[in-house]
């Protein structure tokens, strides 16, 4: 989870500002983050809109590969895989 | 009298305070985001902001100590289904939320109460104050919701909320593009109102049709809220019968275009606005700012400049970066380019904030 997203997160005790991981499970993109939602509630409105669609200046890597359906995230996330989220450039 | 102002700006939220040197910037909030509108609850002091992050959404925060410490509350969300058509041309859309526009607390006998206009032009109501929100549907689903389409930006939006305060269930808005509504009944059922009022950039034929409106900005009198004013895309309106009819003010100089308006909150005569000067040449005119203030309901017109640019000077004041106070004596206006004046008397005299402030999306005296 990339700094600029991260911040809106209240830190963890003792961790300085920067990037933020977490391992959950999920087959899929959506699961994935499903799964990280229920772990951290707030970060569901910074990253999809109220669609559940990823968010237009929002970009997700599985593995290096950006996200392309960005509104279904039906794409497979390999075992032991990461998932990065980004603020997209175009955003900026 | 009001001692404090909250400056929502392009890049954060400040707070600027009355001191014996005069105004100056005493706090920084949300430093480099996105603040598009602040609201101070009268009912508790708590203040609102509403950000707009460039990749992450649109998010409601609460202070509940003046700035202090902030809160997440939720955004307003559309439900699944909601789409908003626009009647010139563009295809209906699948609506999500872009944009707080408004916000207004409900009455002291409803606790918790809040009401919201959005972009891309759903008003939403709250009664936990703002942990919750649900979608107004008696006026969403409203039919000439078809016919309504965008200003300034490429979607409609309600802009403007007014709350009457003889009677908390009737609120008045505007919407941009989509003219003046009333519900007399906590928002369960709308009356389209602002007869009088007219768009020249609509076919002759359709010139005066009530849903059509481009209303920029519309503020009643606290105490005598059936008086109305309304800054419009066309000129400058007044109604004394509660919105539902309006007159066309023709007199203010040096120009009836401009998106700001206010009204002191005891003589409905006395209005103020910031021309610029028309719209397609969205600047002051003559690259002076001045402010344009009435005292006799919209008959004769006082241009102030005291204190104001006079030269090359190209501020243009968005729809609610004017404010005055409970007072009525103190007045405030921040501008595009960062500009921030206030009077003390009226608008007799201005002095600038010495600061350079980022574009100025909203002012309100706190």
């Amino acid at each position: 989870m990339a700094p600029a997203l991260a911040r809106w997160l209240a830190p963890e005790p003792g961790a300085s500002a920067g990037e933020r991981a977490f391992a959950v499970e999920g087959a899929t993109v959506r699961e994935v983050l499903d799964a990280l939602f229920a772990r951290v509630p707030v970060l569901r409105g910074y990253v999809l809109d109220e669609r559940g669609a990823l968010r237009h200046h929002v970009v997700c890597f599985v593995n290096g590969v950006a996200v392309r359906d960005k509104a279904a995230l039906s794409e497979p996330v390999p075992a032991g895989g990461e998932i990065y989220v980004f603020q997209a450039l175009s955003g900026g | 009298m009001a001692d404090r102002l909250l400056v929502s700006t392009r890049k954060g939220l400040f707070t600027v305070a009355r001191g014996a040197g005069g105004w100056r910037v005493a706090r920084v909030s949300f430093l480099a985001e996105n603040v598009t509108l602040a609201h101070a609850d009268p009912r508790d002091g708590g203040w609102f902001a509403a950000l707009n992050l460039g990749h992450f959404g649109v998010k409601l925060k609460f202070s509940p100590d003046a700035g202090a410490t902030w809160e997440d509350r939720a955004a307003p969300a559309y439900p699944e289904g909601a789409t908003f058509a626009v009647a010139d041309g563009k295809p209906p859309a699948v609506a999500t939320l872009k944009l707080i526009w408004a916000l207004e607390s409900g009455g002291a006998d409803q606790p918790g109460r809040l009401w919201c206009g959005t972009l891309p032009g759903g008003l939403f109501r709250s009664d936990d104050g703002g942990k919750s929100w649900a979608l107004v549907r008696g006026l969403w689903d409203r039919p000439e919701r078809a016919g309504w389409f965008g200003g300034g930006a490429d979607q409609p939006g309600i802009h403007s909320l007014c709350r009457d305060p003889r009677c908390s269930r009737t609120l008045r808005l505007a919407v941009s593009t989509g003219g003046v509504w009333t519900t007399e009944d906590d928002g369960a059922t709308w009356q389209l109102d602002g007869k009088g009022i007219f768009a020249d950039y609509m076919p002759p034929d359709r010139k005066f049709e009530q849903n059509v409106q481009d209303v920029h900005m519309m503020v009643q009198c606290r105490e005598s809220p059936d008086h109305i004013w309304v800054q419009h895309h066309n000129g400058v309106f007044r109604s004394a019968d509660a919105g539902r009819t309006f007159d066309v003010v023709p007199n203010v100089a040096p120009s009836v275009f401009g998106f700001a308006v206010a009204v002191h909150p005891r003589d409905p005569r006395t209005a103020w606005f910031v021309p610029a000067t028309k719209d397609e040449r969205r600047v002051p005119v003559d690259g002076k700012v001045v402010v344009s203030r009435t005292r006799d309901g919209g008959a004769t017109f006082d241009v102030l400049r005291n204190g104001l640019p006079q030269e090359h000077a190209y501020d243009l004041v968005y729809r609610h970066a004017l404010a005055v106070d409970d007072s009525g004596d103190r007045l405030a206006f921040g501008s595009t380019t960062g500009g921030l004046w206030v009077s003390e008397d009226q608008g007799d005299s201005w002095k600038a904030i010495e600061a350079r402030l980022p574009p100025v999306h909203a002012v309100t005296f706190v």
